[in-house]
This record gives structure tokens, sequence and C-alpha cells, in this order.
């Protein structure tokens, strides 16, 4: 290209079909990204706007049937910095989050390095029962654990007083917010362990053998050889797993929400909780758009840092 | 989640109206269909009454066709405000009376014509008030339930009781004896009484001269911490000794009738129609039938009964429906004294004092009807359905049936959320 370019004589009609397909080239992206920036658009966009506008509004019962609220400017988000149980949900919540993505992203990746150890009927036989646990839709898995942990019919109970652990008949897990939230912890975890594992494993079969062969030659002990080695390699797909991590741990809704019998006392509001329960118990829509937008701008600041990673990923490509 | 879920909720309702002026100008030709909200319990303890009112409308109203979708007390509250913000609201709903309200006062219901409803005269007055707001009626009462204490006699007699107990210290008492009798059995309960049995535990606090809350001077106030309050609350940490039933847990999940149907409870407080649940085939157990009766609950006071929470529904027409007319037609037929009988004979108490007589007559209803001559009631503030929706009451009982706070804290800081709540509604 580069000769014809210096003769300086481009025939006009390839000319013109040259810019028409550079031209092509550079909007087919935009185009074949209109569907979905449109529907995006509609289901998302759209519901958000309405979101944060009713955060701004007095909108009770008699507005919604009226489907028209009343303005009132920051008054919700005053009342709802004003209040002693916001802030103890958000505490509880980050809390909930920290543990919750700690957990996970540790657990995740030693049994991604498990399996790189394991002999192959090992590896296939752990992966299908991760794969089986991330297929296992969200009610269903709940409705599992709270047959599990039942009062008085729960496996879980049974199991722990045969083993001598102590007498656990009739044991209320719930009767206590931080055995509760253990149990939480637990479902979430053990939820979200497989897609962490997974994907932490597809990174690993990535790092060069020789690299990790070149460390160990010179001498560097296996915890080393993680830390320098493998470790800066994975880091991209760590951020990105931590980051989506916050992301789902953070909004946890329905996992409390169906074990509690969707009447979960206020020692078990998570930030999501609270803001369904202002909207649909309270019939404060404004307030619990209010809480909901300050819960968007919470994970919008987790979403940064993925997609800082994300960007910076695309440049190294 | 919660964005994603009002989101959901609010595409929901966009699509629905979309849908509903679709269907409005294209399908009103074909049948109109009337949707009917009932709760569960009619579902389990009276589908011979919808049954009947159903072909009773049909006969009425051939090319209508019914349908009748069961809600559960919990979440009928969140699917009914998500429908009117939709506009896609069913043509009859059936409210609990301490919900009224709260929907009164937003304006959420049609108006009614008192003189056309079967019974209209004699209705309860219990319910009629819950139907009224400002002078105007917008519900027609459904059915009344009051509660009294279920037993197993059998266990009873072999514990050495002889008479049902005639104040709540000899009720205590009785209930020491069934557990030294039975109590070995890490799962029984003399009286079984799950956590957050608000219904039992506010009884108590009303027989003790206490109060939810009280108005003074047109401000709410909630009294739990009132000095009464507290005496009674210390009884019910007492009276929750004798049970082991979970103490985070409710009356309904799982049922406490088919838990009394598995054989290890001495007795609970239900509401007539458990009684008959219980001895469900399919649920419950029908060989308990020859050993099961039931009593009123008695009070502290020596030969008085405790009094019992007025529960009850009503039938109302939210103000989004386009079939007024029928839904007043299909809730003249669901009340009718015929269909009422039905209610009744499930364990109920009808919504008509004419059928009261039905009730006395018949021993397994009886115990129910005395039970119901003293009864409370919540306070009447159209924020009240908040305290329930806040789960104060059940969080107060909670905290006292755990021990995780102390009778005075626990009833504390529900009376100042109640404070908060009646008065500004959040």
């Amino acid at each position: 290209m580069a000769s014809v370019a210096e003769s300086g004589v481009i025939p006009a009609s390839r000319r013109r079909r040259f810019s028409r397909r550079r031209f092509g080239q550079a909007t087919a992206p935009y185009v074949l990204l209109a569907p979905a920036a449109a529907v995006i658009g509609v289901v998302l966009a759209y519901p958000l706007y309405l979101l944060v506008k009713m955060s701004f509004e007095k909108y009770g019962l008699f507005e919604l049937i009226r489907h028209k609220g009343r303005w009132v400017g920051t008054d919700n988000y005053a009342s709802i910095f004003q209040d002693a149980e916001f802030w103890r949900v958000v505490v509880r919540t980050f809390l909930f989050t920290v543990v919750c993505v700690s957990l996970t992203m540790i657990l995740g990746t030693a049994i991604a390095m498990l399996l790189l150890q394991v002999s192959r009927w090992v590896r296939i036989a752990l992966t299908t029962g991760l794969v089986l646990v991330w297929a296992v839709p969200v009610i269903v898995a709940v409705n599992i654990w709270r047959w599990m942990i039942d009062y008085q019919f729960g496996v879980a109970n049974w199991a722990l007083t045969k083993l001598h652990f102590g007498n656990f008949e009739r044991h209320d897990w719930f009767a206590n917010p931080w055995s509760g939230f253990g149990v939480f912890t637990l479902l979430i975890v053990w939820g979200a362990i497989p897609f962490v594992a997974i994907t932490v494993y597809a990174g690993l079969a990535q790092v060069p053998h020789e690299l990790l062969e070149a460390a160990a030659i010179d001498g560097a002990k296996p915890w080393a050889v993680f830390r320098e080695v493998t470790l800066p390699l994975l880091k991209p797909i760590l951020v990105i797993l931590t980051s989506l991590s916050i992301i789902w741990d953070f909004q946890v809704f329905q996992q409390i929400w169906v074990m509690l019998d969707s009447r979960p006392t206020s020692d078990y509001y998570t930030m999501a909780i609270y803001a369904f329960h202002q909207s649909f118990q309270i019939s404060e829509y404004g307030l619990g758009a209010a809480i909901a937008v300050v819960m968007v701008m919470f994970m919008f600041l987790a979403t940064l840092v993925y997609l800082r990673q994300m960007l910076r990923t695309g440049e190294v490509h | 989640m919660k964005v994603r879920y009002l989101a959901a909720a609010l595409l929901v309702a966009m699509l629905a109206v979309a849908a509903s002026t679709a269907s409005g100008g294209t399908s009103r030709k074909h049948a109109t269909k009337l949707v009917i909200w009932l709760q569960n319990d009619a579902q389990n303890g009276w589908p011979e009454a919808v049954a009947l009112a159903n072909r009773n409308f049909k006969a009425q109203h051939p090319d209508v066709d019914v349908d009748v979708q069961y809600q559960t007390w919990g979440t009928h509250l969140t699917k009914f405000d998500a429908a009117l913000a939709g506009g896609d609201a069913p043509d009859v709903i059936e409210m609990g009376n301490t919900e009224m309200t709260k929907y009164m006062a937003a304006g959420a219901f049609k108006t009614l014509t008192q003189g056309a409803f079967p019974n209209n005269k004699t209705w309860l007055q219990g319910l009629k008030g819950s139907c009224q707001f400002n002078g105007k009626l917008y519900g027609v009462p459904y059915y009344a339930g009051a509660r009294a204490v279920i037993y197993r006699t059998d266990q009873y007699k072999a514990a050495g009781i002889k008479s049902t107990p005639k104040s709540l210290a000899q009720f205590m008492a009785d209930g020491r004896k069934l557990m030294k009798k039975y109590g070995k059995d890490s799962g029984y309960s003399a009286v079984y009484f799950p956590g957050k049995y608000w219904y039992f535990g506010m009884s108590v606090v009303y027989d003790y001269g206490g109060q939810i809350a009280v108005r003074k001077g047109g401000k709410w106030k909630g009294a739990l911490n009132s000095p009464r309050a507290l005496v009674a609350l210390n009884q019910v940490k007492a009276l929750m000794k004798l049970s082991r039933a979970s103490k985070t847990g409710d009356e309904a999940n799982p049922q406490q009738a088919l838990v009394f149907a598995k054989g290890k409870v001495g007795s609970f407080v239900g509401n007539g129609w458990e009684w008959p649940y219980a001895l469900d085939e399919k649920l419950g157990n029908p060989a308990l039938s020859s050993s099961m009766n039931a009593y009123p609950m008695p009070s502290h006071s020596k030969g008085k009964f405790m009094s019992t929470f007025l529960g009850g529904s009503d039938l109302a027409v939210p103000v989004t429906t386009k079939n007024q007319g029928l839904a007043a037609d299909w809730i003249k037929a669901f009340t009718s004294t015929a269909s009422e009988s039905e209610i009744a004979k499930a364990g109920n108490i009808a919504n008509t004092t004419k059928l009261l007589a039905f009730n006395a007559s018949n021993p397994k209803l009886a115990p129910f009807a005395k039970a119901a001559k003293f009864s409370w009631f919540v306070p009447t503030s159209p924020n009240w359905a908040n305290v329930e929706n806040a789960n104060v009451l059940q969080t107060m009982l909670v905290k006292i049936a755990t021990g995780r706070a102390s009778v005075k804290a626990a009833a504390t800081s529900a009376s100042n959320q109640i404070t908060r709540i009646l008065n500004t509604g959040a």
C-alpha cells in the first residue's frame, strides 16, 4: 500500500471504494452496538432515571395510586443520612461484603491451585462439582440450605449433635445475628466459589511453565514462586473477579429474604433489604429510591476499579 | 438488587400499562375476567365457600370468568402496591382488618353502597368499623376470627390436669405439669409459642391492662414500656419457657396446627379454623379428632378470659378496576348467608350476628365464639400497617424470646419505633 501512496496516482474509483470501506469499518462497531445500547437504554437507563427522580420526591401509597410524586428536593437524602438505622445497615453491609469477598477469593484461588496439582480424574470430578453448584438457581439453593439448617428437622443440627460437637438439637441458627450471618456467609461463599475457582484455574493454565521452573531452579520456595511469579501474572483476573464479587455480595437480597420467610427482623437488614423494606413494606418509595441511589453510588465506585482494569487489559492487547 | 427490583418493577409496570391499554381496545368483546385475590386460608380452610360463590356468580353472569388467585399474608400488600402502580390490580381483594385504614386513607378503594350487600344490617360491628373511613364504606366484612387454646385432652389427663385452667397462673402450672410428663422428649412443647407470634404476645399485654400505643392530644405514643405492659411481657417470656418452638419463627411457618398434628404439642393458641386444619387428611392427623378440644385462654385475673385479638378480613374493590359492578356482585355471592355458613363451619366467626347462634351451638366453634366476646384491636392509625410491615412487634418478641435484650430494653426500643411510625408513617 505504501508504494501506491508514494506514487501519488490512485485511480479515483479505487480511492472511493477504499474510503467507503474505511467508513464502513469505522461505523460498523457502532451499528452493531446500537441494538444493545437501545435495550440498555430501555431496561436500565430509563428506570434508573425514574429511580433518581423518585428519590427527590415524596412518593407514598397516595402518590403511587395517582402515579404522580411530589417534588421535595433532597429531603429524602437528608432523612436517610440522619437515620441511625441506615448507618447500622451500611456498616453491616460493608462488613458482610468484605468477609464474603475475602473468603470467596482466598478459597476460590486455593481450589484453583489445587486443581493444577491433582490427577485428571479428581480434577474432572472437582470441576463437575463446581459447575453443578454454579448451576443451581439461587432460590433452589436457598431452600436446600434452609432445610439443611432447619431448626427442627435439619441435617446440620442432627449431624453436629451426632458428631459430638455439642447439643445442637433444636438449635436456632438465626436466634443470634452473628450465627445467622455466619450461615449467610457460608451460603454466599459456597455459591460464589465455583466461578472464581474455574476462572482463576483458566488463568493459571496461562502461566508459562518455564517461568515457574526457572524460579524454582533459582531456589525460590513454593510460596515465593506463588507470590512473585504467579500472583503478578494473575493480577488482572483477580482484580476483575474481586470487583465482580464486591458488586454481587454488596447487593445480596434473595438469600436472606427467602431464608427468613420474607420477614427478616431488622438485625438482618442489608442495604438491599432496607431499601426494599422502605419501599414496599412502609410504602415510602421516595425514601427507598434514595437508599437505592446511594447504593448505586457505592457500586459505581467498585465498578470504577473494574472498568479501569478492563481498559488497561485492553491496552495491553 | 434493590435497583434491579425497582427497575424490574417499573419495567413490569410499564409493560402492564402498555398491555392493559392494548387489551382495552381489542379484548372487550371476549369474556370478561374477574380477578379475585383471596388469602390462602380460604384455599386451605373453606374452599367450599369459594366454589359456592363462584357457582352462584356464574349463574348470574355466565359469560364472565372468575379467576381466584390465592395470596399469602406476608407478601400480598407488596404485590398489591406493585399492581396498583401498574394499573393491574385485581377486581376484588381480601384485606386484613388491620391493613384497611392505610389503604382507605390513600384512596386505594372504590366506595361501596352498604344497602346492596347481604346481611348488611347485622354485620359484626368490629369488622364494619374496619371498613369505614371518614364516614364512607370501602369494604365488606368477610369473616372474623378469635383465638382460643386448642389442646390435647389425652395429654392433659395423663399429666393429671383435671379441668381446664381458670387463670393464667393455673394455665402455666398446667403447662409445667405437661413438661414434667412429656418434656423429656426435647421436641415437646406444652404450649407451642413461636417467637414472632405477636397476636398471642399482645393479648397478654392487653390482659394486664397494657396497650401497644395510646393517643394523646392527636399524637400517638408507643406504650409497650409502660409498667403494666412490662409485667405482661415478662409473663410472655415465662410462657415461652413452656415452648420449644423456634424463637425466631412465627405461627404460620410452619403452620402451628400442622406441628400440633405431629403429636409433640400439648396446646397452642389458634384460630377456629386451625382445629379442623390439624385434622386434615393429607397434611394433618385425622386420628387426633377424639383427643382434641379447645377453651378460651384464661386471664391473669381468675375466672375471666384473656381478651383476644379480633382478627378478621374484609373484601374491597380497588380503584383501578373496570368491573366495579361485577366485583360487587361477586362479593355479594361470597358473603351470602349460605356462603358465610360454610365459612363459619370451617371454624370462623361469620360476618353477621345472624349466624352467631350457629357458632354457639357447635362445640367445635363455641370456645372461639366465647373468646371473641372479649377482644382488643390494634391502634386505629392509617400508619398502623407500617408497624406490622416493619416487624416491630415481632422483632421485640424475638429479642425477648432469645434473651438478646432485656424485656425493658426490647420494649422501649419497640415503643420508640411505634411512636415514630404512627406519627410520621416511616
